[in-house]
């Protein structure tokens, strides 16, 4: 008899304990974490009573001829100063190279015409958080029966813009056009980051990736779109990923061409040790090793001599970007560099930089133009700011 | 028994025959190495060079002239500059950006308003031709100086030869308000001892009317060297230094090359030697018993919070040295060709490296410590002389071999050392780190305010603390 009972507490008592652990494991289902949405008033003084105009409005990059004879007097009373003998790039964009590149835009570069190239894709405007956001968007010219074509955000960096996708788009909006497979058509929007081109510029402070990212989420919705792709590379990236973060549900598909790592802890150190010897043990691929190793030589002796524009643009924006905003020279000067070493290291022991090697000085010289006629470069550069300023590895969003 | 008594006997007295010379020949020979290792002073190889275009001519020796020299102006480079100043694109600032974006947009169009409109240029170029100049060229590159000398000197007094170094972005020009107290100390009401110098500024190669080097590593130690050649072509065999900023690196150098012709050394800045395990830990032990590790209680309240006056306030204000040490030419491009650009990067250091605290300023507290003719003069230097490129290669040159600057620490610095500690410094180096290269500290001195540009902005006090050195130095 006390044996029964005994039996019977205890077989209660594990029912109970089993019971519990039911409903804990039911009710404790971890919740994905997103990142809050960042809601912001980013124009002028304080937010207007009344609603914000929520039109989308047709837009054209324009030109004029005061404004192509103000360039040109810039250009020809530049002043330049002798390179060191047998520098190439290694002291930066060798100035007399620049010369060359400048004789160019002097009398070869034809902006009007590369405004009508900029034109050939219809662009917009419209006001989110009381600032306008230009974008690209470009629509498939033909869909095969029964298909729709895929929204597809592509999110551009610095010292880059929106035109960096004009070779890109027509692959992907009529990849049959271009000998690719048309499994999957794209609907691409291409927006300038508030502070770049022709996107207006903040007014306040604090305007980082999360509040692109809201911002470039508020737009997707306005034009639409309940589900899309995003892409990106440099800030793109960042914007990019932090909009996956914000809304997981309407984004399908993330895609980088750059990512950087915040966190830095003991893996990451070892990884970095030992990863050479032991590839696998680190989850790293043959190709890894090769791009990785040896880690002084091309992770950290390259990020300290190419992060020197970071330091000072996530310092001191409004002192750097205030000469390259009224020197053209000098802010192709400071652009080219980047398109010469981000594209290939070894370009730096070429007197030319290698610019021309992937590139034509038109391409390259529109995407300058962009940031000339805009004025935009001191915004730009204040992007740093407002992301690095607190630290690598400290914002939320990076957890 | 006697027998075997006198191998053993023998033994001993042979051991003791052999041993004794030995030990005394090892003693001596040690108390020897030390003496002289004691008396003999490491110093820096001083080598030679050659910085002129193309390859050095063989043939002839150089030309060793001292050749006069006077600034001068026209009509076209004043209108080219104004036709700049005009044609200046502005950005608006974020709301409430003060200094801590960089330099404040809104107050640069109230300077460039006042520098388009009421500075007179021409009439600046009179105020630096006010003390003789001259060009002599060394190593295949012009040296530009200035050479002042006492009007007056009191009957049996020694004239102290004085050379002083300038930095980045500073030049000769600094010194402009110093020298009248070195050179006439008793018409400015100073009378240490009734000390009275000879003022030699020359221009760091690349800065200002100093040619710049047209071959590649050009760094502190060449300097160095071409300003002891400088002093010796001026007759001078023994000499002191001052200097701050890259003034203080060349001149600690030219201590270290040539220490008997260096009487004494005096620096307003010291640069910090690498970081060790030790100095982690007295760093740490310092915000707590400062005494423990050899901390003044002055040391300690400039030197802490150690995380936010050493690293973030570095963080903060290094942009500029990490671009430039990398990547000079691109970013002095763009400033050679906008006057405006130019006068931003440069006085925004004239203000955060005066006082931290000009940060949250609208005017970065600009005019409160300096005249807008006095820091656009010296933005002029860097204008007419299109130097801004060259100046910042300095940089590479000088951080890309060596990122620390401490391969010239290991040599230390054995000639009387003073120090004039200023409160608004960028680092703060207590003396007992400044002793671990200053081996021979005669003075070290708090000084109750000024920052980096201590000549420019507080001369006087300066000049107090040199002479003070210096009489402290004679009298040794």
């Amino acid at each position: 008899e006390f044996c029964s009972s005994l039996a019977g507490i205890m077989l209660l008592e594990v029912f109970l304990v089993l019971g519990t652990l039911l409903i804990y494991f039911l009710f404790s289902k971890k919740e994905e974490e997103t990142l809050p949405f960042k809601d912001g008033w980013w124009g002028r003084g304080q937010k207007p009573v009344t609603k914000e105009d929520s039109s989308i409005r047709p837009f054209k990059v324009e030109t004029t001829e005061e404004e192509l004879s103000d360039l040109f007097r810039r250009l020809d009373q530049a002043r330049f100063t002798e390179p060191l003998e047998s520098s190439c790039f290694h002291y930066g964009i060798n100035l007399e190279h620049l010369r060359k590149v400048v004789s160019y835009w002097k009398n070869q570069f034809n902006w009007k015409k590369q405004v009508e190239v900029l034109n050939k894709y219809p662009q917009f405007k419209t006001k989110i958080q009381g600032i306008d956001i230009h974008f690209v968007h470009v629509k498939p010219p033909r869909l095969p029966e029964g298909q729709a074509a895929k929204p597809l955000l592509m999110v551009h960096g610095w010292p880059g813009s929106f035109y960096e996708f004009y070779k890109i788009i027509p692959l992907l909006t009529d990849p049959a056009s271009h000998g690719l497979s048309d499994e999957h058509i794209f609907e691409v929007i291409c927006p300038s980051i508030p502070g770049y081109g022709f996107s207006e510029a903040p007014h306040k402070k604090d305007f980082n990736s999360v509040s692109a990212a809201s911002v470039f989420y508020e737009l997707m919705l306005r034009l639409g779109f309940n589900e899309f792709y995003t892409q990106g590379g440099d800030w793109g990236w960042l914007i990019c990923t932090n909009l996956a973060q914000i809304a997981p549900n309407h984004v399908k598909g993330l895609h980088l061409n750059m990512v950087s790592v915040s966190k830095l802890g003991l893996t990451h150190l070892l990884s970095v040790l030992l990863g050479r010897y032991f590839p696998g043990l680190f989850g790293f691929q043959d190709e890894d090793v090769r791009r990785m190793f040896p880690f002084l030589k091309k992770g950290l002796y390259r990020i300290l001599s190419e992060s020197g524009y970071a330091h000072i643009q996530a310092t001191k924006p409004d002192t750097v970007g205030c000469g390259l905003n009224d020197s053209p020279v000098g802010l192709a000067a400071y652009i080219l560099e980047k398109f010469s070493s981000w594209t290939d290291m070894e370009f730096q022991n070429l007197e030319d930089g290698g610019l021309e090697r992937k590139f034509s000085l038109d391409d390259l010289l529109t995407n300058i133009m962009i940031y000339w006629v805009s004025g935009c470069i001191v915004s730009s550069m204040r992007f740093y700011k407002e992301n690095l300023q607190k630290g690598i590895g400290t914002q939320k969003h990076e957890k | 028994q006697a027998i075997l008594c006198l191998p053993r006997s023998f033994e001993y007295s042979q051991k003791n025959a052999v041993l004794v010379p030995v030990a005394a020949l090892g003693v001596g020979g040690m108390l020897l190495y030390w003496l002289r290792s004691g008396r003999k002073i490491k110093t820096i190889d001083m080598g030679d060079g050659w910085w002129g275009s193309g390859e050095r001519s063989l043939k002839g020796k150089e030309d060793a002239s001292i050749r006069p020299f006077k600034i001068e102006t026209s009509d076209k480079e004043i209108e080219d500059l104004h036709r700049r100043l005009d044609q200046f694109r502005f950005t608006p600032h974020v709301e409430g950006a003060a200094f801590h974006y960089g330099f404040n947009s809104s107050y640069l169009r109230k300077v460039v308003a006042y520098w388009r409109n009421q500075f007179d240029w021409r009439k600046q170029v009179e105020v630096l031709n006010k003390y003789p100049h001259f060009h002599t060229t060394i190593e295949g590159i012009d040296i530009h100086f200035i050479h002042v000398k006492p009007p007056y000197v009191p009957h049996g007094r020694a004239v102290q030869p004085l050379l002083m170094v300038h930095g980045w972005p500073g030049s000769f020009y600094e010194f402009y308000k110093i020298i009248p107290l070195l050179t006439e100390p008793a018409k400015h009401g100073l009378n240490e001892g009734d000390m009275v110098f000879e003022v030699i500024c020359p221009s760091i190669p690349g800065y200002g009317f100093s040619e710049a080097p047209h071959q590649k590593e050009f760094d502190s130690i060449a300097t160095a060297r071409i300003f002891h050649k400088l002093m010796n072509r001026l007759g001078f065999k023994k000499y002191y230094l001052q200097g701050g900023d890259w003034g203080s690196r060349i001149t600690t150098n030219m201590a270290q090359m040539l220490p008997q012709s260096v009487k004494g050394l005096h620096l307003n800045l010291v640069f910090i030697a690498r970081q060790s395990l030790g100095r982690l830990i007295c760093t740490m032990l310092g915000a707590y018993v400062p005494w423990l590790v050899g901390f003044s209680r002055e040391d300690a309240r400039r030197f802490y919070p150690f995380i936010q006056k050493n690293v973030y306030d570095v963080l903060r204000e290094s942009g500029y040295l990490h671009i430039q040490a990398t990547k000079p030419d691109t970013a002095g491009c763009g400033l050679n060709d906008s006057p405006v650009g130019l006068a931003a990067y440069i006085l925004e250091k004239f203000s955060t490296w005066t006082d931290k605290s000009f940060l949250h300023r609208d005017d970065g507290g600009l005019e409160s410590k300096y005249s807008l003719d006095e820091l656009l003069t010296n933005v002029m230097i860097y204008w007419v002389t299109s130097s801004i490129v060259s100046s910042m290669r300095y940089y590479k040159e000088n951080f890309s071999k060596d990122p620390h600057l401490n391969a010239h620490n290991r040599v230390g610095v054995y000639v009387p050392t003073g120090i004039a500690a200023f409160p608004q410094e960028i680092v703060h180096v207590p003396r007992v780190w400044a002793k671990d290269v200053y081996k021979n500290i005669v003075t070290y001195s708090y000084m109750p305010r000024g920052g980096h540009f201590a000549a420019f902005e507080e001369p006087k006090l300066l000049a107090q603390d040199i002479m003070q050195f210096v009489q402290k130095v004679e009298q040794l």
